[in-house]
C-alpha cells in the first residue's frame, strides 16, 4: 500500500503542517489587501508569504554558495522538512522526487536578477532541488495548471507502483508575482476582498504563495496512516479556461477515483472552491452527479487563497491532518449557500467520526482530478 | 507490462513537417510563420487555430494528422483516450508574448487572451476539445526529448485501473522558431499498427527528423 | 459613427485574431456573441481590454460588457458616448 509518512507547509500561516492545520483550525486567516507590492499591478487581496522569515530559515540550509530564487528556496525549504521528519536517505535512487508548479521562477522575465539564462525553465529548478538532495533520478515537472499539485501526487503515487520506488517526495510551489496577478487580473478573476466559496455573493479568487510537501511510502502502514485509495484525471474537452458547465470532466475523474472505495466511510469532500461563479458550480453538478450531494463539503481558499502548484497538495495535507484529528473544517468566507445543486457545504469546524475524504480539483486546459485517502482506523 | 502500439506518428523539425516518415511539407522562408504555413499547406479548417499561441498551433497541427486514420470522427466522444505530452521550454515562447504586453508602465494592458496561453497544458486541452477527447491529459516537463520518460509516461498512461485504451503521446517544443514536435496516436491494440513501441522505435522516430550535417 | 464602426471592426478582428475575416464579413447589428463570429468568453475579457487601451472606457467586469457588445453598433455607440481619447 502506499501511504503518507510525512508532510510540510510553508505558508503564510506558519512553516510546519501542524502549526498551520491548528491555525485553520481557529479560523485563522491572514489574507489581506496588498496595494504596491509589484509596481503598476492593481491592488490584489491575498496571502502572502513572510519572505524575511523565509530568508531566515533557508540561510542555515544554503551552504553550498548556490543562490537561489524565492521559488526554489520555499520548495526546498518544504522538501527538507517534510523528508528530515520522514527520516528517509533523500540521496537514495529509491526515492523519487516530483515537483508542481505552474509559474516557477516566471518573475525573471521582469527581474533577471542576475540568475543565468536557463534558471526561467521549470526543469532547472527541479534539477536544482534533485541536486540539492543528491538525489540521482530526474526530477520531473508536473505543469497542469491548477490540478498540478494533485497531478503530481497520482504521478509519484502511479510511478512507485510500477517502477517500484520506495519513496517518493512530491513537491509543490508557486510565488506570486506581477506576471501571475496581472494575469489573473485580467481574467476578472480575483476578488478584492476574501473570497466567498460556494457563496450566493461570490465574486472571484484570491490568489495566496505557498510551498507543500508529501513524502509517500510503499510499505505496510499502521494504525492511523493515510493512506492512498484512488485518484482520477478526466478532460472536459470543452473550453480552454471555462469549465464544462455541467462538471463532465470532473465527475469522470471522481469516478475513476472512487472505483474501488467504499463510500459510505467519505467523511468530506475537500473541494477547489475557488469561489468563482463558474467553478463552484461545475463542482456542485460534479459532487451530485456522483450521488454525494449528502457529503459535508469544505473548500480550504479562504483559509489561504489560491496557492495554484502547491493548492492541491497543501489542501490534501491539511485534509488528512484534520480527518486524523477527528475533525471537519469549515469554508472560511462561505455565509449563504448559492450554488446550482443542492450540496452540502460545511460552514463551520466541528468534529467528525468517519475515515476518508474526497480531494478535488479542476483548472485551465479543462483539467480535472480527484484523489482519495482512507484513515486506517 | 501490456504491449503498446504505434498507429501514427507525426515529426515537425524547424522546417520539416513528416506524417509516418513520409515528409508532407518543407517551409518556404526563413521569415514565414511555419506554424501558419503549415496550417495553409494542410488545407484546415479551424478558425480557433489563430487564436492559438505557438506551442498550441503546432501541437494541434500534429494532433491533426495523427488522429487522421483513427477511424472516427472529431466529433465523437472519446471516453477512453488520453493525450500526454512532455516539453522543455513549457510555455516560455507564450510567456515571453504576455510579459510584453505588462512591461511598460505607461502602456500596461495585460492581455486574458495571450495569459491564457501561459500554461503548457493548454495545448492538450485544445487537442481534447478538438478530438472531444475525454481521458487522462497532463503535461511534464524535462530538460531533455528522453525515450525513456517517453515510454514510462505511455505505462503510466495505460494502466489498468484508468480504462485507457488508445492515447496522443509525444513531445511538442516551441520556443523563439525552434519548433520541435514528436506525436505518436499509440493504443492497445496491434491492427493495423506500423510498429510496436520501444524506446528504440521513439529514439528512430525522433532522429529521423534531425538534420543531417 | 460608420468610421468607427469600421475602425471598431478592423481592431476587432486584430485583436480577436479573426485571421480570415474581413470588416465586409462583419454585420453591423447581429450579435457578437452566440453564433456569428463564435466568440468566447476570453474573447469578451479581450474586448474589454481593447475598450481601455483605444478608448479610455473601463469597464469593471465581464457582465457589465454584455449589453454593450451586443453588436459592433452598440458598442460604437457606447464607445461615441464614453470615450475619453
Amino acid at each position: 500500500m502506499i501511504y503518507k509518512i510525512s508532510d510540510n507547509i510553508i505558508s503564510s500561516l506558519g512553516f510546519s503542517s501542524e502549526e498551520v492545520y491548528q491555525k485553520v483550525k481557529s479560523g485563522i486567516s491572514l489574507g489581506k489587501l496588498h496595494a504596491g507590492v509589484f509596481p503598476g499591478v492593481e491592488p490584489f487581496y491575498s496571502s502572502l508569504l513572510n519572505w524575511e522569515a523565509v530568508n531566515q530559515e533557508t540561510v542555515k540550509l544554503f551552504s553550498d554558495g548556490m543562490k537561489y530564487t524565492p521559488f526554489e528556496k520555499i520548495a526546498i525549504l518544504s522538501a527538507s522538512k517534510a523528508i528530515e521528519s520522514a527520516k528517509i536517505d533523500p540521496s537514495s535512487s529509491s526515492v523519487l522526487f516530483v515537483l508542481s508548479t505552474t509559474k516557477g521562477n516566471i518573475g525573471l522575465l521582469e527581474e533577471n536578477g542576475g540568475y543565468e539564462e536557463e534558471r526561467i525553465h521549470l526543469w532547472r529548478s527541479a534539477q536544482l532541488i534533485g541536486r540539492f538532495f543528491k538525489n540521482p533520478n530526474e526530477v520531473l515537472v508536473v505543469s497542469n495548471a491548477c490540478i498540478s499539485g494533485v497531478s503530481a501526487q497520482l504521478l509519484a503515487i502511479e510511478s512507485m507502483q510500477l517502477k517500484g520506488y520506495d519513496y517518493a517526495v512530491v513537491v509543490g510551489a508557486d510565488v506570486l508575482s506581477k506576471f501571475v496577478i496581472s494575469g489573473f487580473q485580467s481574467f476578472k478573476a480575483l476578488s478584492n476582498e476574501r473570497c466567498k466559496p460556494f457563496d450566493a455573493e461570490r465574486r472571484g479568487l484570491n490568489l495566496g504563495e505557498a510551498a507543500a510537501t508529501i513524502v509517500f511510502h510503499r510499505g505496510e502502514p499502521s494504525q492511523g496512516d493515510v493512506v492512498f485509495r484512488g485518484g482520477g484525471n478526466r478532460n472536459d474537452a470543452n473550453h480552454i479556461s471555462g469549465p464544462s458547465r455541467t462538471g463532465e470532466g470532473l465527475y469522470n475523474a471522481i469516478q475513476n477515483a472512487v472505483k474501488e472505495v467504499d463510500l459510505s466511510k467519505l467523511a468530506f469532500i475537500n473541494a477547489h472552491g475557488t469561489a468563482t461563479p463558474y467553478n463552484d458550480d461545475m463542482e456542485s453538478w460534479a459532487i451530485e452527479r456522483s450521488g454525494l450531494s449528502n457529503v459535508p463539503v469544505n473548500s480550504l481558499k479562504g483559509y489561504f487563497g489560491h496557492t495554484l502548484g502547491a493548492a492541491g497538495i497543501l489542501e490534501c495535507i491539511i485534509s488528512a491532518h484534520a480527518l486524523a484529528d477527528n475533525t471537519l473544517l469549515g469554508t472560511m468566507g462561505h455565509d449563504t449557500f448559492g450554488v446550482a445543486k443542492n450540496i452540502t457545504i460545511n460552514k463551520e469546524t466541528k468534529t467528525c467520526c468517519n475515515l476518508m475524504f474526497l480531494k478535488i480539483i479542476s483548472g485551465f486546459g479543462g483539467s480535472n482530478a480527484a484523489i482519495c485517502f482512507e484513515k486506517l482506523g | 507490462m501490456e504491449k503498446k502500439y504505434i498507429h501514427s506518428v507525426v515529426r515537425i523539425t524547424n522546417n520539416q513537417l513528416m506524417h509516418n516518415g513520409e515528409l508532407l511539407l518543407t517551409r518556404s522562408a526563413e521569415d514565414s510563420s511555419w506554424p501558419v504555413e503549415m496550417y495553409r499547406g494542410l488545407h484546415l479548417q479551424y478558425p480557433k487555430f489563430f487564436k492559438m499561441d505557438n506551442l498550441c498551433k503546432v501541437g494541434f497541427l500534429a494532433a491533426e494528422l495523427a488522429m487522421k486514420d483513427v477511424g472516427v470522427s472529431p466529433e465523437t466522444e472519446k471516453p477512453d483516450f488520453s493525450v500526454l505530452l512532455l516539453n522543455s521550454t513549457s510555455s516560455l515562447d507564450n510567456d515571453i508574448s504576455y510579459q510584453q504586453t505588462i512591461a511598460d508602465e505607461t502602456n500596461y494592458f495585460p492581455s486574458p487572451a495571450v495569459f491564457v496561453y501561459t500554461l503548457a497544458n493548454i495545448v492538450t486541452g485544445e487537442i481534447a476539445i478538438r478530438h472531444k477527447i475525454k481521458g487522462e491529459t497532463s503535461f511534464y516537463i524535462q530538460e531533455k526529448f528522453s525515450p525513456a520518460t517517453l515510454s514510462d509516461v505511455a505505462e503510466l498512461g495505460f494502466m489498468p485501473h484508468k480504462g485507457i485504451r488508445e492515447m496522443l503521446i509525444g513531445w511538442v517544443d516551441f520556443l523563439e522558431d525552434k519548433c520541435d514536435v514528436l506525436l505518436f496516436r499509440i493504443s492497445v491494440n496491434p491492427e493495423n499498427s506500423i510498429s510496436e513501441w520501444t524506446d528504440e522505435e521513439v529514439s528512430r522516430w525522433y532522429e529521423a527528423g534531425v538534420q543531417k550535417k | 459613427m460608420d468610421s468607427l464602426i469600421l475602425e471598431l471592426k478592423e481592431e476587432i478582428i486584430k485583436s480577436l485574431n479573426l485571421e480570415e475575416m474581413t470588416p465586409e464579413d462583419i454585420d453591423s447589428d447581429a450579435p457578437l456573441f452566440g453564433e456569428g463570429l463564435g466568440l468566447d468568453s476570453i474573447d469578451a475579457l479581450e474586448l474589454i481590454v481593447l475598450m481601455e487601451r483605444n478608448y479610455g472606457i473601463k469597464l469593471a467586469n465581464a457582465s457589465e460588457g454584455k449589453s454593450i457588445f451586443q453588436s459592433v453598433r452598440v458598442m460604437a455607440e457606447y464607445i461615441s458616448k464614453n470615450r475619453t481619447k
